[in-house]
């Protein structure tokens, strides 16, 4: 039973892998782990993997060289691992697959602290029409309120974005940030970008990682304990379906 | 079973979740390297003519190694995909130092990752050529450390050691890449999904805020992109457009250290490695290329 064990535990967790990564694959769901730029070569190898797998079942097995079962603490700790990567196997399988939530946006600030003058230039959309700040999303706004505080910059210039709540970390009662993370490889790699939006008592109507759509201006941000000089004004706010792509890139 | 769990509108604590997404991130970004690898790997040891690398390579010690360290170029295989085909270098014949020669070069000099590289930078800053150059140098330098080691062997786990003395048995070449393939899984895809887990868990325990409030100090800066590196354990051909955004933040001298070091070193490749290498070789292979990859970073701030 060990030595099975031990000799399976590599293809039963590449078939784990290939088995989330296919399901994923088939109902779009690996843009939630992975840059879209990688799912031609992450589905290809996949399919490869897949016919060795079934290349190895169909092999008479080679038991007669494995080495010798260990005994102690090695084998405790290589049941430990099995284990381990046993659970990861049943999760990434059996569990839905889901975006990162507010408490990594939190964890790596909301605010966009990475977000930098690659989205967007204040000088260059300074002059624009206001259908360009329609279609700006969160990114684009964290790029440019990194750059600039300057309120008359902002005046008259709607705002219309959809991102998920995360609780502001120094006002949590009274402003929240819409946010959407950026991917460039995968989802560890996530970086948050977030427009803090100004609303008394937010929590009464809306909950944390609720996706939603908020129209609105900004203008000074009249909390006591925010640290962000500006924040958005709501004319209207909608709770919304999480988007199919959820990331940003 | 999925639809089961969606349908009873039971969800995990948000830290569980991400946790659990993270780590799932890692293994789907990694599993297609790892897979590449591993067919790499059975290609030289099953397929490819007795001797055909050795071929080609100087006699002398430094010369070998620094041809070994240029093998990347033709291979298109970040860092995960280079532990089976290390393993499988070594089982041919390869010594120790010249296979760690190989291990740390690969990945930053294969041609994605220089493609990627000159995406994210140009050659602002000398970044690019701090990569390429101090990956090089840093690969022959430690490889050559661990070539003075008077017994290679006892650098290697034992269960290592029992696979490159497996007796050749008369077989087919299709049966041995098959059974290549299971063994090579069974001892690489538990490290994956344990460095992954590790990964994932770490980054869902250290605030990122810390690291970058580092940024501006010429020393701290590099110390903690190396930090970063080692948590973040992002394949080596893509981490230049991870760290593209953070250049504004740090100095360029330590966006070479991360670049640099990154690829060689962190928590799911010290998993991987420990497959086949001892615990007492990589704390000194940490400690070296860490060393190194700051000094790259300090001659970086330096110079630009």
């Amino acid at each position: 039973m060990w030595r099975n064990v031990m000799h399976w535990r590599g293809v039963a967790l590449v078939v784990a892998g290939l088995v989330a990564t296919l399901v994923l694959a088939m109902n779009g769901g690996l843009v939630l782990y992975i840059h879209p730029r990688y799912i031609v070569f992450t589905v290809v190898m996949t399919l490869i993997a897949l016919a060795l797998v079934a290349a190895s079942l169909f092999a008479r097995p080679s038991h007669d060289h494995d080495p010798e079962p260990a005994r102690g603490l090695p084998r405790l700790l290589s049941v430990f691992a099995i284990v381990a990567a046993g659970v990861i196997a049943i999760a990434m399988v059996g569990l839905p697959a889901a975006t990162l939530t507010s408490a990594t946006a939190v964890q790596r600030d909301p605010s966009g602290l990475s977000i930098g003058k690659e989205a967007q230039n204040v000088d260059s959309v300074s002059s624009a029409r206001s259908a360009v700040f329609k279609k700006f999303t969160v990114v684009d706004w964290a790029s440019l309120l990194r750059q600039t505080s300057d309120l008359s910059f902002y005046d008259s210039k709607p705002v219309d974005v959809t991102g998920f709540i995360t609780a502001d970390p120094d006002d949590p009662e009274n402003v929240f940030y819409v946010s959407r993370f950026v991917i460039t490889c995968c989802a560890v790699d996530a970086q948050p970008a977030g427009v803090p939006v100004y609303l008394e008592n937010w929590g009464s109507s809306l909950k944390a990682d609720q996706w939603v759509r908020v129209t609105g201006g900004f203008a000074a941000n009249p909390s006591e304990s925010s640290k962000r000089p500006i924040a958005l004004h709501v004319s209207t706010i909608k709770p919304v379906e999480r988007p199919s792509a959820p990331y940003l890139y | 079973m999925r639809a089961i769990v969606e349908g009873s509108g039971f969800s995990l604590p948000n830290q569980v979740q991400d946790l659990l997404t993270l780590s799932i991130s890692v293994i789907i970004e990694s599993l297609p390297f790892v897979i590449l690898g591993i067919l790499l790997s059975i290609v030289v040891q099953v397929w490819l003519p007795e001797g055909f690398l050795m071929r080609f390579l100087p006699h002398n010690g430094v010369l070998r190694r620094a041809g070994i360290s240029l093998f990347g170029i033709f291979l298109p295989v970040c860092e995960c995909g280079n532990v089976p085909l290390t393993r499988g270098l070594m089982v041919k014949g390869f010594t120790v130092a010249e296979s760690i020669t190989f291990l740390l070069a690969a990945p930053i000099i294969n041609p994605i990752t220089i493609i990627t590289t000159h995406q994210a930078f140009g050659f602002d800053n000398g970044i690019l050529i701090a990569r390429i150059v101090g990956g090089l140098a840093i690969a022959n330098i430690v490889g050559w450390v661990f070539s003075l080691h008077p017994s290679q062997s006892s650098l290697l786990t034992p269960s290592f050691i029992a696979e490159c003395r497996r007796p050749e048995h008369p077989d087919t070449k299709r049966h041995k890449s098959v059974d290549l393939f299971v063994r090579e899984s069974s001892a690489i895809m538990p490290a994956l999904f344990i460095g992954a887990l590790v990964a994932g868990a770490i980054q869902v325990a250290v605030p990122r805020s810390v690291l970058i409030t580092l940024g501006s100090d010429p020393l701290f800066s590099i110390l903690a992109m190396m930090l970063l590196a080692f948590v973040i354990a992002v394949c080596s051909n893509v981490d230049a457009f991870f760290i593209l955004p953070f250049a504004n933040t740090f100095m360029p001298g330590s966006i070479a250290t991360f670049l640099v070091f990154g690829p060689i070193i962190d928590v799911k490749m010290l998993a991987m490695l420990r497959t086949t290498f001892t615990t007492k070789v990589l704390v000194q292979m940490t400690v070296v290329v860490a060393l190194l990859s700051a000094l790259v970073g300090l001659v970086v701030n330096y110079v630009a």
